[in-house]
């Protein structure tokens, strides 16, 4: 099944693909969670990724990120086909994700969190450790510096030394977006970033994902609360039952009379099926 | 071709002492989702406890006093579970705590029996019994009603689990305990007969281990526990049909076995079972999702 | 020299030896999250080997592999490989689709088979009986005798459990170390930041098994002699308890771990007379009291005696930073608003 057309894509999103999935399908025992999604996120844009519970969203994050495998269909970054790919080799690539429950690193600090996600580690080769102490001394030097500036743009900066797993719901959910931007991301997926917390904290958490699209990354967000998707996406992707139901800007969508019956209804009123 | 008849008799006896306790460890599996590493010193125990019953003042007649040592274990293990395993699984998230937990519980549970029995190697009180011809197959009176008892408790199981409220809101909770735990099935109950089933047939399997074998030592059920590990594996960690069956496979292959090898390296024809399992089909016959 | 200096210097011996079981052990378990119930196994395999290894051609009935000569500390280096080689076999058979628990109970199989296995094969390491007479280091050449050897070799393990102990603080306060104790603490999520989990595991696994196998080496050299009844799979479970009472993932605690588990528990008890009529009671109650001691410590204090020590990021105070560079601050506290 394809999406349906909704329109040209508004000017301000360049019709480049950052990534996009062909047709994925995925079951659990005989349980279909996925079922033929595809589509694609533009370039540049911040994408929302929604749909009612069970339609297979957070399987198609773990699926885009490779933390699952599909039973069929591709994933593409860009033009390059990266189905095959394990997770650690997609997030080199610059595809980083966060988890819908936070996933401190609970026995490292704060700081520890960030350091662990800094991109070019010369230190994680013990060759290294040994004969060339010097170039691991430089690049942890610059690694905190970066960590010291992101820990303080995201307000755990006084957190710094502090086991993660001390941290509570809100501070744990800055720290894995923190870390997601320590890892220099190109695309984010960000599975419900704003579940679970309170209202100061979305806008401040929506400013974040603003800062790091104008830094020319692309974002990817699964969100259940469309006042949110309103306020800082500007593409929308509906799934349900595990398919594409349509893909398009958040106003055309709502004029797109099929998709609110069917589908958008039932969610902002929280109708909920399952 | 009459030797092989015979490898393949005494396979299904030890396939039916490893059907007993593979089960049992399974069930408890299920239910918890960690393995517990003290199980074959809970065997020991009931092995034990038998022993005491049936060689001491009493002369408990041998299979009377197997179900006492059983039932003694399936008490102790529901203490344990209460007292000790279910809070630390409460507390802890990791899995390596309890596993850790359960590998300290072995260490004292083994010492504790060779403080209390010591470590000569123990009979049973049996008379020795002529083999009988069973078609092309010879057994002992003995090897065909420990073959029996497995043939019951496997059945009693799958009626239990497949006809009875309690044996389906254990597979539930098998499945996924917090919905089970929503939709109104007495958690902690099921979890303590679990518990004092996964005791029962230890007990059961430990003495049956020991009749079979012909000796009793307190690591003979350690050394055991491995071999249940080869056939719960086999089989499919935490199913118990897959681990009747891996039972079955394990039993036999490693009594074949013993035909063409020195029967002293059966342990490693056990072990090689295992590796074969986990390098062809890692998650088992009959696996299962999210355990393994 | 009197018998209580002998036995001080030989529990200094051990002390020195379980250290460095116990760093690699922390390695592998504390800072690594691998539940290796088979560690015994890699001690063996290391100690056997280098025992193999010093001993000259069998005679008089014995039966073992190698029997080169080989001076120390080479018998010992290559008896750490050994142990790594065997650790390299087993992970990669192992690690990369199994869960800590099903892991486990492949490890733990493992020790139990590789036990019966050498207990079985005589031409290996001589069976039941084992090796015996295995050379004592510089003995000859110095002209030590049984007095001056044990406290001479026990300043030679001293030495080599300071070199080992600067290795191993090297590769765990590196940025490997950090990321090692990341994917501990959650894998999936230390994958999805760009790390290979499986290398850090197995590299740990192997740097681990080396010092098992050192350890054993220097056991075995030490003692002269080795067997089955040196290395039953309880011994893992030892080791694990030091490692935990001292302080999952702290190199110096393991020090206060080696001495109070191993050492207290099961080295002194063989010293303490039988009770007439129970032989061996002593031993198998220093055993259960083991597994109580280690249940009571994960209880109230499940970070070990000595908690793993925090890295501290050494940053300047907020303010200070901001002197410096000489930023604005639209910082909010984070008490605020959180």
């Amino acid at each position: 099944m394809t999406a349906p057309d909704l329109g040209g894509a508004p000017t301000a999103i360049s019709v480049d693909s950052a990534l996009s999935c062909v047709d994925i399908h995925k079951s659990f025992g005989g349980a279909k969670a996925v079922n033929g999604a595809t589509f694609s996120v533009p370039k540049g844009s911040i994408t929302a990724l929604i749909g009612p519970n069970g339609a297979g969203k957070t399987t198609v994050v773990n699926i885009l990120s490779g933390s699952l495998s599909s039973d069929s269909g591709r994933v593409m970054m860009g033009d390059t086909d990266i189905t095959a790919l394990p997770s650690y080799q997609r997030a080199r690539l610059g595809l980083i994700r966060t988890f819908q429950l936070s996933r401190e690193l609970g026995g490292l600090t704060v700081f520890e969190n960030l350091m662990v996600a800094a991109k070019v580690q010369p230190g994680e080769s013990l060759m290294n450790v040994y004969l060339r102490p010097g170039l691991v001394r430089q690049a942890e030097k610059e690694s905190r510096e970066r960590a010291a500036s992101i820990l303080e743009q995201y307000g755990l900066y006084d957190l710094r030394d502090n086991w993660a797993r001390e941290l509570s719901g809100g501070q744990k959910r800055l720290l894995e977006i923190s870390r997601a931007v320590m890892a220099e991301p190109s695309l984010l997926l960000l599975d419900e970033p704003m579940a679970g917390v309170n209202p100061a904290l979305i806008d401040r958490i929506g400013g974040h994902i603003h800062e790091l699209k104008a830094a020319g990354v692309t974002v990817l967000m699964v969100e259940h609360n469309l006042g949110v998707v309103e306020k800082i996406c500007d593409h929308v992707i509906v799934l349900a039952e595990g398919r594409t139901l349509a893909t398009g800007l958040m106003s055309e969508l709502r004029e797109n009379t099929d998709v609110v019956r069917a589908y958008l209804g039932g969610v902002l009123d929280g109708r909920v099926d399952r | 071709m009459s030797e092989l008849f015979l490898a393949i008799g005494f396979g299904l006896v030890v396939a039916s002492v490893l059907a007993l306790s593979a089960v049992g460890l399974s069930l408890q599996f299920g239910i918890t989702n960690y393995i517990n590493f003290a199980f074959g010193d809970f065997m020991a125990i009931g092995a034990y406890t038998s022993w005491t019953l049936n060689t001491g003042p009493l002369h408990v007649n041998i299979w009377v006093a197997m179900l006492i040592g059983g039932l003694l274990v399936g008490v102790m293990a529901v203490l344990l579970n209460r007292f000790l395993l279910a809070p630390f699984a409460r507390r802890f998230q990791k899995l390596f705590y309890i596993l850790i937990v359960t590998f300290g519980l072995s260490l004292v549970l083994l010492n504790l029996v060779s403080s209390i029995w010591g470590d000569e190697v123990q009979r049973y009180n049996i008379s020795n019994q002529a083999p009988q011809h069973i078609g092309p197959f010879l057994f002992t009176v003995d090897q065909l009603v420990v073959i029996g008892i497995a043939i019951v408790a496997m059945l009693a199981i799958h009626f239990m689990l497949t006809r009875t409220r309690i044996g389906k809101s254990m597979r539930a909770m098998s499945d996924n305990s917090t919905l089970a735990m929503t939709s109104g099935i007495n958690t902690g109950f099921i979890t303590t007969l679990t518990w004092f089933l996964s005791g029962l047939l230890a007990g059961i399997g430990g003495t049956v281990l020991g009749i079979t074998q012909a000796s009793i030592t307190p690591g003979s059920g350690e050394t055991f526990l491995f071999v249940i590990f080869a056939a719960v594996i086999v089989g499919g960690v935490g199913s118990i049909y897959g681990a009747m069956v891996g039972a079955v496979i394990v039993g036999l292959a490693t009594e074949v076995a013993a035909l063409f090898i020195d029967p002293s390296y059966k342990l490693d024809i056990a072990f090689a079972i295992l590796i074969l399992a986990l390098l062809f089909r890692p998650s088992g016959l009959f696996s299962r999702p999210g355990k393994a | 020299m009197s018998p209580l200096v002998y036995y001080l210097f030989t529990l200094a011996f051990f002390v020195f030896a379980y250290c460095i079981l116990g760093w690699g052990l922390n390695l592998q378990f504390g800072h690594g999250g691998i539940l290796n119930f088979a560690y015994i196994g890699f001690v063996a395999i290391g100690a056997y080997v280098t025992g193999a290894l010093s001993l000259g051609k069998p005679s008089g009935g014995q039966s073992y592999i190698f029997g080169f000569s080989l001076p120390f500390p080479v018998g010992l280096i290559l008896g750490g490989l050994a142990a790594c080689v065997f650790a390299l076999l087993v992970s990669v058979l192992t690690f990369r689709r199994l869960r800590t628990d099903y892991l486990a109970m492949v490890l733990i199989s493992l020790s139990l088979v590789l036990y019966d296995f050498i207990n079985n094969f005589v031409p290996l390491f001589g069976g039941a009986d084992g090796l015996t007479n295995v050379p004592e280091p510089f003995a000859d050449a110095l002209g030590l005798d049984t007095n001056t050897f044990v406290p001479f070799f026990a300043g030679v393990s001293l030495l080599v459990a300071l070199l080992m102990w600067w290795v191993m603080s090297r590769i765990t306060n590196s940025p490997f170390g950090r990321t090692l104790r990341a994917s501990r603490d959650d894998d999936e999520a230390t994958a999805a930041l760009g790390k290979n989990v499986f290398k850090f595991r197995l590299i740990s696994m192997l740097i681990g098994s080396f010092y098992a196998g050192v350890g054993g080496g220097l056991i075995v050299e030490f003692a002269g002699a080795f067997n089955t009844s040196a290395w039953l799979p309880g011994e893992t479970f030892l080791i694990f308890a030091a490692v935990i009472v001292g302080g999952v993932g702290n190199n110096k605690g393991m020090i206060l771990g080696a001495l109070i588990v191993p050492v207290l528990f099961t080295q002194l008890p063989k010293f303490i007379p039988d009770i007439p009529g129970h032989p061996g009671l002593i031993l198998n109650i220093a055993a259960m009291a083991i597994g109580v001691l280690l249940m009571l410590v994960l209880w109230f204090r499940p970070q070990g005696v000595i908690p793993e020590k925090k890295r501290l990021s050494k940053l300047p105070p907020l303010s200070e930073r901001h002197r410096s560079t000489g930023a604005i601050s639209a910082q909010l506290t984070t008490e605020e608003t959180l």
